[in-house]
């Protein structure tokens, strides 16, 4: 008897499992999938199952947990130069054989960028690595500048996830030379080395994943997923109840009953590590003076927005810090109120004649963005400012005419120097599109963040920065938006606090489907 | 006749050349696609770096002329998002969209033609009013409320049809009738008006003093008259829906057709497949509209002769 329902039991695990398959209904399919030049929302979440990094995290976990992923080993031999062992016997999903070559071309595509639309998101968080190179077939050191206080962070990037050399090269041209031709056709036809390889892409349309058999780690739960776009709201929610999706992404916050009530449905959430945030023009003639820009700041009420607009889940900061930043996370630091009388009395001190404030907004780029411009509106008028909406899918962000407007400061890696820092650095994004001033002293205090291999002068060092801008405002977090997945019952999964925002990570244990 | 086929084809060329050079300046005018899909956090140079990439660094009159140029080479340049040439992207989509058209004017020739002549014959009776009647409510019904309502009550609520894609006979019946409401009601009245004008004539009443059947009459000598104006509504009115309602309709219900791309094109700037998107449907309209031209001419001499 025993041994019946042992071979039944055997007999039925793999065709239990073989019956996995899911269809997700997402309100966008990327149109290309390049882990490299890609950091938008969209794409980041389809990297994670068909790509891996060197080192990767426990993603259950806030704070980091590093583990061996293509690396199996790391250690540092110099203070800047750090050596990693690879992995061996892991293929492509093409069937190539991973090595240190295809390890080093994948860092160096970013570290020695020469493909535009790698070299714009490899400088502002790659900078300080100029180089990776080869040791032997399973070994390869990574170059730093400076000291670096964040490698396995930076190392375990979406950007430098690892891709196939030979297959590359050989997509277009020469097939010895790396074109930026050749990284334009891997994005229609990636290769990695994860759990799923896709199996089927149609740009903006639909992606198929399939089980990858010769993954290197744990076998993918799923045999089969099907990623389908579906842009209407309405005809995804539809979608899920009707059974042609198991999973839909982005559901708005007051659509969230309409799949709580359905006895076969539920939903996961969580707050995006990612802030809207509003911006000022330092630089506007009219704003020149900061005490104008403090009521600005000083007036909204971020918890009224919270409530009115996202039913209460969305996460109001005291500064600009997350949870998910681990060590350098401050969340006593407060440096951004709501003070109305303040607001007034500051008015006063500057003179404020009643001259009229435009704040910028796009019509539907930012989920709840033209109602919470509204609203904020509303609230300077409270405060005694005189604002005005202007809904323009133009960005304002670099016209010397600008006042305020939204924005969104995405966390891109689990650190302030992964959100913040990217977006607030000397001469980055804000200083070179003219609204943000830095000084000496910012730079100084940047450096010690940036760099400082004492996570106590790091955390200084960024309350420092957090100061500068409640004296002289430039930006204002407003909140973390909350984001929902709607799913059936049976499905057992939830975007995990260890991942950068939007990731759907189907990974073994990630993900479970229940009686199929 | 070819004095008048080569009028028409002047006045498409013409429309075409103005549609296309609108929907280059407006794409323009309304935002860059750096700052729309590339995402947030450039900095001023690395965004000029994007600007060259995509070849977006001349003024506006240079992209025209070097856009101008592209279309008389038949090139039409890459997508900005897949880079994948655009008459590929849109060239995959064309058959979706046409089978949703094809469907849809069939069925709507099928329905609204009978409807028509019923309601022309019963013209005093409960049976043409309430035949007028729906066709009323249903040209005032948008094709998205339509569809959005058949969404809400068969999928919905009775889990009776799909949603999502075109994958089978099932997926096509929502989208189809959602595409031909307004036309089915449109054509209706019309072709209830052109049956009264003609029943209304003498030759009918010669017709029937004849002893032909009623059914010869209304068929043959009415609706055979009255086609010619039957043919310039349907022509008219496929032309509109080729052009605006296959937008919404595809969006609804994730068909992957001309219009879904259009749309997603529109918000994230993609201005080549934009501009060949729009010169794609545009030639569509333009080239139904000298079609209904020269049905027309065929199905009464009197315009072929007095126009040549």
């Amino acid at each position: 008897m025993f041994r019946l329902m042992l071979t039944t039991a055997l007999a039925a695990l793999p065709l239990y499992a073989s019956a996995q398959e899911i269809t997700v209904g997402a309100a966008n399919v990327s149109s290309y999938l390049d882990p490299g030049r890609d950091h938008s929302n969209v794409g980041s979440q389809f990297y994670y199952n068909s790509f891996d990094t060197l080192i990767d995290r426990d993603h259950s976990k806030l704070d980091p947990e590093w583990t061996p992923a293509l690396a199996t080993s790391w250690e540092l031999i110099e203070p800047t130069v750090m050596e990693l062992k690879l992995r061996e016997g892991v293929t492509f999903h093409n069937g190539e054989e991973m090595t240190a070559d295809d390890v080093v071309f994948s860092l160096n595509r970013m570290m020695q960028a020469t493909f535009p639309p790698y070299v714009v998101r490899a400088k502002d968080r790659l900078a300080n690595f100029p180089k990776a190179e080869k040791v032997d077939d399973y070994t390869v050191r990574i170059h730093a500048a400076r000291e670096e206080p964040l490698w396995e962070t930076l190392i375990s990037l979406q950007q430098v996830m690892i891709i196939p050399e030979d297959y590359t090269k050989a997509l277009t041209g020469d097939p010895d030379v790396a074109e930026d031709s050749d990284y334009e056709a891997f994005a229609l036809a990636p290769v990695g080395t994860g759990p799923y390889r896709v199996a089927e892409f149609q740009p903006g349309e639909k992606l198929v994943w399939e089980r990858f058999d010769d993954f290197w780690g744990e076998q993918a739960p799923l045999r089969r997923v099907n990623v389908v776009q579906i842009s209407e709201t309405a005809s995804r929610m539809t979608a899920l109840r009707t059974g042609e999706a198991d999973i839909i992404t982005n559901i708005a916050p007051d659509q969230l009953s309409l799949i709580e009530r359905d006895p076969e449905l539920k939903t996961a959430g969580s707050a995006t590590a990612l802030f809207h945030v509003m911006i000022m023009n330092q630089n506007h003639p009219k704003l020149e003076d900061p005490r104008i820009r403090q009521a600005m700041s000083l007036a909204i009420d971020r918890d009224a927005l919270n409530e009115a607009l996202w039913l209460g889940k969305a996460v109001v900061p005291s500064t600009h810090t997350m949870a998910e930043m681990g060590a350098l996370h401050q969340p006593d630091l407060v440096t951004f109120e709501y003070d109305p009388e303040r607001a007034r009395a500051l008015l006063d001190e500057a003179g404020y004649d009643g001259f009229e404030i435009t704040f910028d907004t796009a019509s539907s780029y930012y989920t709840n963005g033209l109602l919470a411009a509204q609203a904020i509106t509303q609230m300077w008028a409270d405060g005694g400012l005189n604002g005005k909406v202007v809904v323009s899918d133009t960005w304002t962000g670099g016209s010397p005419d600008l006042m305020a407007r939204n924005w969104s400061n995405p966390m891109y890696f689990a650190d302030p120097f992964g959100s913040f820092g990217v977006m607030w650095a000397p001469e980055g994004p804000s200083q070179s599109e003219g609204r943000f001033n830095t000084d000496e002293a910012y730079a100084d205090s940047w450096e010690r963040f940036r760099y400082s291999t004492d996570v106590e002068t790091r955390k200084a060092a960024y309350r420092e920065l957090m100061e500068r801008v409640k004296e002289d405002p430039a930006v204002l977090p407003l909140y973390r938006p909350f984001e929902s997945w709607g799913m059936k019952k049976s499905i057992d999964w939830a975007p995990m606090p260890g991942h950068i925002p939007y990731v759907l990570d189907f990974r073994a244990g990630n993900i479970t489907v229940a009686g199929s | 006749m070819i004095a008048y086929l080569a009028r028409i084809s002047v006045k498409s060329v013409v429309t075409l050349f103005a549609i296309v050079t609108v929907t280059f300046i407006a794409t323009r005018l309304s935002g860059n696609p750096i700052d729309t899909f590339l995402g947030d956090g450039l900095t001023a140079e690395g965004r000029a770096e994007l600007i060259r990439y995509f070849q977006l660094d001349g003024t506006l009159w240079q992209q025209y002329v070097a856009f101008l140029r592209g279309v008389v080479s038949g090139e039409f340049g890459l997508s900005f998002v897949d880079r994948r040439p655009v008459t590929q992207v849109v060239g995959e989509r064309l058959w979706a969209s046409g089978q949703l058209l094809l469907a849809s004017v069939t069925l709507t020739i099928l329905v609204a033609i009978p409807l028509g002549i019923l309601a022309a014959i019963y013209r005093k009776s409960w049976i043409g009013s309430a035949v007028m009647t729906v066709a009323f409510a249903g040209y005032a019904v948008p094709s998205f409320i339509l569809a959005i309502l058949m969404v809400l009550v068969f999928s919905y609520w009775l889990n009776w049809l799909p949603v999502v894609g075109n994958g089978s006979f099932l997926h096509f019946i929502m989208p189809t009738i959602a595409m031909s409401g307004v036309l089915v009601a449109a054509l209706t009245r019309f072709t209830r008006n052109a049956m009264l004008d003609v029943l209304g004539q003498d030759f009918i009443r010669t017709a029937r003093a004849k002893g032909l059947s009623e059914a010869r009459v209304v068929l043959r000598h009415g609706l055979g008259n009255a086609g010619v104006t039957v043919i310039s509504v349907i022509g008219l009115q496929v032309a509109g829906l080729a052009a605006a309602g296959s937008v919404v309709v595809e969006s609804i219900f994730s068909w992957p057709g001309i219009g879904q791309l259009l749309v997603n094109a529109a918000l994230i700037r993609d201005y080549p497949v934009l501009q060949f998107g729009v010169i794609t449907v545009a030639v569509a309209v333009v080239a139904i509209n000298a079609l209904t031209d020269v049905a027309y001419a065929l199905a009464d001499p009197r315009i072929r002769l007095a126009r040549s």
